[in-house]
C-alpha cells in the first residue's frame, strides 16, 4: 500500500509540480495516475522511490515513511519500469534482468537462472537471454524492462509511461500481458500515463491530475466515464465516453427477448446443438453479426444488436448455444438503470 | 630566467630590425595563410562533392586517420630534400596537414544537414546545384569553420618547424637558440608561437560562433548539446 | 640492428615509450577530470576551454618551455613525456565527457531507480558504456603522440625523429623515408591493437550496429 498525505512539491524557481496530494494506492491493485503533461504525475511516481523528495507531506510504503529510508536500499525493494525500458546496452538481456538480485547480494548464477524463468513469464523466448538489448525489438525490450522490475520480488512496482514509445498494436499486447501478469502476481502497481484509454484499460483506480498538480478525480474507471466531476475531467476523458462506459457495465441483468418464428421475416438458423449459424430472410441467407456471450459486458451486447442484420442481437451461453435475442432498447434501458453509480 | 626573458622581449632591436619579432610574425602568418588557402582550394570542393553525393566517404575517414599518423617533421624534410630549399616544399608539406581537417569538416557539415530539409528542397523543385549552395552549404558552415580552425592551428604549430629547413617565421628563435645554446631566445620564440596560436584559436572560435545559427540561445557548454567543434577529434594538433 | 649509422631497435623502443607513456598518464589524469567536468557545469565551463587552449600550443614550443616550468634540463626526456601528457589530457578530458554524455538518460534513471549508489553506477554502468568513445579518443591521442615525439628531434629528444634531422643534414632521402615508414607502421599497429582492445572491452557495441532498433 502506498499512501500520499498532503504531498507538495515546489522547485526553487517557484514552479509548483504538485499542489497538495492525498491519495492511497491499495495493496494488490493497479492505480493509474493520468493527466496532461505538467500535471506532476511523474513527479508523484518518483517520490515513492525518492528519485524526487517532496517539499512537504509524507509518503508511506506499507506504513513506513520513505523519507526515513536510505534511497538505494529503498529502491532495490521497488520495481521500476520506464519508457524505452532503459536497459543497460552493455549487458546481455539475462544480466539486465539479474541486476537487482545481484545488487541485493545474490549469486550471479542464481540470479541468472531466476532471470531466465522471468523472461518466460513475460512472454519471451528464454533464448533471447544471451542477446544484447540493441538486438531486440522495442516491444521485446519493454518486456525485458518489466521482467527486470519483477526480478527483485518487489511487492511494489512503479511504471512511468512504460508503453508509450511502442506502436499501438504492440502496446495493446503489452497491456494484456501486464493484466495477465498482475492476475498471477497481485503486486501493488502505481502506473503513470498520459493516455486516458490506457488508464481506463489497466486501472483498478484512476487518479486524474490537472496541470499544476491538483487531483481532479480519483475513482474506478467506470465511475470516471459515468460521472466525471467537472468539465476538465469530462474533457480529458474525451469523446465516446458514454459508449466506452458500456464495457464496465455487466450485462447480467439484461432482459433477453425470444426469437419470433414469424413477423419481420428474419429467421435465426441454428445447428443441431443449438449454435447460431446465420440469418435467413425469405430465401436469402445472411451472415451472423457479432455474438454476445453470457458474462461479457454491455458493450458486446450492444455491438451484437447493432451488427446483426435483423437488428436483433444474438446472445449465447458459454457453450455457444443460443439463449435469447438482444433488443437495442433493452441495452439502453439497462444502461439508464445503472447510470446512478452504486458506490 | 624571467628577467632575461623580459629583457629579450624589451630589447628595441627585437621590434624594429629586419629579423625582429614583427617580421617573423608576419612570415609565420604568411606561411600559414598560404598553406591553408591552398589546402582549402583542394579540400573544400572535394568535401562538397563527397558530402553531397555520399560517394568516397571511406576515403575521407581513411585519409584523416592515415595522415594523422604521418610525422610532420619527416614530411617536411623529405619535401625539402626532394624539391630543394625554399617556400614551395614547406607550403606543400603544411598544405598536406591542412587538407584532412578541412575535408572532414566540409564533408561532415554537408552530410550532417537534415535529410528532410534536402528532401523538401528537392521536392520544391530546386536543382542539385541550388540545393548544395542554397541549403547544404549554409547549414554546413559551422562545421566547415571548425575544420578551418583545426587546420589553421595544426599549420601554425607545424610552421614553427619550417625554421629547421632554413625558412623564417617564429620557429627561427627556437632553432637558432638551440644552435647558439641561447635558451632565453628559445623560450621567447616558444612563448610567441603559443600566443599566436591561442589568438588565432580565439578569433576562429569567434568566427565559428558567428556562422552558427542560434548559438546565443544555447550556451556551448550546455551538457545536452555536445559543444560545436567536434571535428577537433578528427585530427590532432602538432 | 644498425641502419643509417644508428641503432634502430633501441630508438624504436624509445619512441614507443615516449609516445605511449604520456597517453597512459593522460588517461589516468583525464578520467577524474572528465568525470568532474561531466558532473559539474562550472567545472565543464572551465576545464573544456582550458584543455582547448593547452591543445592549441604548438608541440615544439611546449617542449622548449617545459624546462622552465619543470626545472629540468633541456635535454631531459621528461620534457617530452610531460609535454605529450599535456596533449593527451587536453584530448582525453573531452573524450571522457563525451563518453559519459553518451550514456542515455533513461539508462541512468533506470540505474538509480534500481538502487545503484553513485560509485557503483559509475564503475558498473557509465564507464563501460563510455568505452567506445573513450577508446576512439585514446586512439587519436596515441597516433598523434607517435608523430609528435619525432618533433622532439629538433631539440635533440626525438627517438626515431633523429632519422629526420640526421637525414636532412646528410641529404639522405632513404633515411628520411625509412623514418617516415617506421613511425607510420608503429602508429598504425598501436592503433589496430587499441581498436581490438575496444572490441574486447565493449562487445555489445558491435551488436548495436548491424540491426537498427525497431519495434
Amino acid at each position: 500500500m502506498i499512501e500520499f498525505s498532503d504531498v507538495r512539491k515546489a522547485y526553487p524557481d517557484g514552479t509548483v509540480a504538485l499542489q497538495s496530494l492525498s491519495l492511497t494506492a491499495r495493496e494488490g491493485e493497479i492505480t493509474v495516475l493520468v493527466g496532461p503533461s505538467g500535471c506532476g504525475k511523474t513527479t508523484t511516481l518518483r517520490m515513492v522511490n525518492r528519485m524526487v523528495d517532496p517539499s512537504s507531506g509524507t509518503i508511506r510504503l506499507d506504513g513506513v515513511d520513505v523519507s526515513t529510508q536510505d534511497p538505494p536500499t529503498l529502491r532495490r525493494g521497488i520495481g521500476y519500469v520506464i519508457q524505452n525500458a532503459g536497459l543497460f546496452p552493455h549487458r546481455t538481456v539475462l544480466d539486465n534482468v539479474a541486476t537487482v538480485p545481484v545488487l541485493l547480494g545474490r549469486s550471479r548464477a542464481e540470479a541468472r537462472s531466476a532471470a531466465g524463468e522471468l523472461l518466460e513469464r513475460v512472454g519471451l523466448d528464454p533464448r533471447v537471454g544471451s542477446r544484447y538489448p540493441a538486438q531486440l525489438s522495442g516491444g521485446q525490450q519493454q518486456r525485458v524492462g518489466v521482467a527486470r522490475a519483477l526480478a527483485g520480488d518487489a511487492p511494489v512496482l512503479l511504471m512511468d509511461e512504460p508503453f508509450s514509445a511502442v506502436d499501438p498494436v504492440v502496446r495493446a499486447d503489452l497491456q494484456d500481458e501486464l493484466l495477465r501478469l498482475q492476475s498471477e502476481l497481485g503486486r501493488t502497481i502505481l502506473f503513470v500515463t498520459h493516455d486516458i484509454d490506457e488508464a481506463i484499460r489497466l486501472g483498478d483506480m484512476v487518479a486524474v491530475l490537472r496541470v499544476g498538480g491538483t487531483l481532479a478525480q480519483f475513482a474506478p474507471p467506470a465511475d470516471l466515464l459515468a460521472a466525471p466531476v467537472d468539465d476538465f475531467v469530462a474533457g480529458f476523458v474525451g469523446r465516446d465516453r458514454g459508449y466506452r462506459r458500456l464495457q464496465f457495465v455487466g450485462a447480467g441483468s439484461l432482459a433477453l427477448s425470444s426469437f419470433p418464428t414469424t413477423g419481420d421475416g428474419w429467421l435465426l438458423v441454428v445447428d443441431d446443438d443449438g449454435r447460431p449459424t446465420g440469418w435467413r430472410q425469405g430465401d436469402d441467407h445472411v451472415a451472423l453479426g457479432t455474438v454476445h456471450e453470457e458474462g461479457e459486458s454491455l458493450r458486446s451486447a450492444l455491438d451484437a444488436a447493432l451488427s446483426s442484420p435483423s437488428g436483433r442481437g444474438v446472445a449465447v451461453d458459454e457453450d455457444g448455444k443460443v439463449i435469447g435475442g438482444i433488443e437495442p432498447e433493452a441495452v439502453i434501458t439497462l444502461l439508464h438503470a445503472s447510470a446512478e453509480p452504486a458506490r | 630566467m624571467l628577467s632575461s626573458l623580459i629583457a629579450w622581449f624589451g630589447a628595441p632591436a627585437q621590434w624594429s630590425a629586419a629579423a625582429g619579432i614583427p617580421t617573423r610574425l608576419l612570415q609565420h602568418l604568411g606561411y600559414t595563410a598560404l598553406s591553408v588557402l591552398v589546402g582549402a582550394v583542394i579540400a573544400v570542393p572535394v568535401g562538397l562533392y563527397i558530402g553531397h553525393t555520399g560517394r568516397g566517404r571511406l576515403l575521407v575517414v581513411g585519409l584523416a586517420n592515415g595522415l594523422r599518423a604521418l610525422p610532420e617533421l619527416g614530411v617536411l624534410v623529405l619535401f625539402v630534400l626532394l624539391l630543394g630549399l625554399g617556400l614551395t616544399p614547406v607550403v606543400l608539406a603544411l598544405m598536406l596537414l591542412a587538407i584532412p581537417p578541412l575535408l572532414a569538416g566540409t564533408y561532415a557539415g554537408i552530410s550532417g544537414v537534415d535529410p528532410a530539409a534536402v528532401d523538401a528542397a528537392r521536392g520544391m523543385g530546386m536543382t542539385e546545384r541550388q540545393i548544395l549552395f542554397g541549403v547544404e552549404l549554409p547549414n554546413a558552415l559551422p562545421l566547415m569553420v571548425a575544420g578551418l580552425r583545426t587546420a589553421t592551428l595544426q599549420v601554425v604549430a607545424t610552421a614553427t618547424i619550417a625554421a629547421f629547413v632554413s625558412l623564417g617565421g617564429l620557429g627561427r628563435y627556437i632553432v637558432d637558440g638551440q644552435a647558439q645554446r641561447d635558451f632565453t631566445q628559445m623560450a621567447g620564440g616558444a612563448i610567441l608561437v603559443a600566443l599566436l596560436a591561442i589568438v588565432l584559436e580565439v578569433a576562429l572560435q569567434g568566427v565559428q560562433r558567428a556562422v552558427t545559427p542560434g548559438t546565443r540561445a544555447r550556451p556551448a557548454s550546455d551538457p545536452a548539446t555536445p559543444a560545436v567543434g567536434k571535428p577537433d577529434t578528427v585530427t590532432a594538433g602538432g | 640492428m644498425r641502419l643509417f649509422g644508428a641503432d634502430i631497435l633501441p630508438l624504436a623502443a624509445e619512441h614507443i615509450v615516449l609516445a605511449l607513456v604520456p597517453v597512459l598518464l593522460g588517461l589516468v589524469i583525464s578520467l577524474p577530470l572528465g568525470w568532474w567536468a561531466w558532473r559539474s557545469r562550472g567545472a565543464r565551463r572551465i576545464l573544456l576551454p582550458l584543455t582547448g587552449v593547452l591543445y592549441t600550443i604548438p608541440s615544439l614550443a611546449l617542449f622548449v618551455v617545459m624546462p622552465i616550468v619543470l626545472g629540468t634540463r633541456i635535454l631531459d626526456p621528461v620534457n617530452v613525456v610531460v609535454a605529450l601528457t599535456v596533449y593527451a589530457v587536453a584530448l582525453l578530458v573531452r573524450s571522457v565527457v563525451d563518453g559519459l554524455d553518451e550514456v542515455p538518460s533513461e539508462v541512468l534513471t533506470a540505474g538509480v531507480a534500481m538502487g545503484y549508489r553513485p560509485l557503483g553506477l559509475l564503475v558498473g554502468v557509465q564507464l563501460p558504456l563510455a568505452v567506445p568513445v573513450l577508446i576512439a579518443g585514446v586512439r587519436v591521442a596515441a597516433v598523434s603522440s607517435f608523430s609528435l615525439v619525432a618533433v622532439g628531434a629538433i631539440i635533440g629528444q626525438g627517438a626515431l625523429g633523429a632519422l629526420f634531422t640526421q637525414g636532412f643534414e646528410r641529404f639522405y632521402t632513404a633515411q628520411i623515408v625509412f623514418g617516415l615508414v617506421s613511425i607510420l607502421v608503429l602508429a598504425l599497429v598501436v592503433d589496430a591493437l587499441l581498436m581490438l582492445l575496444g572490441r574486447l572491452l565493449a562487445p555489445w557495441a558491435a551488436a548495436r550496429a548491424p540491426k537498427k532498433q525497431g519495434v
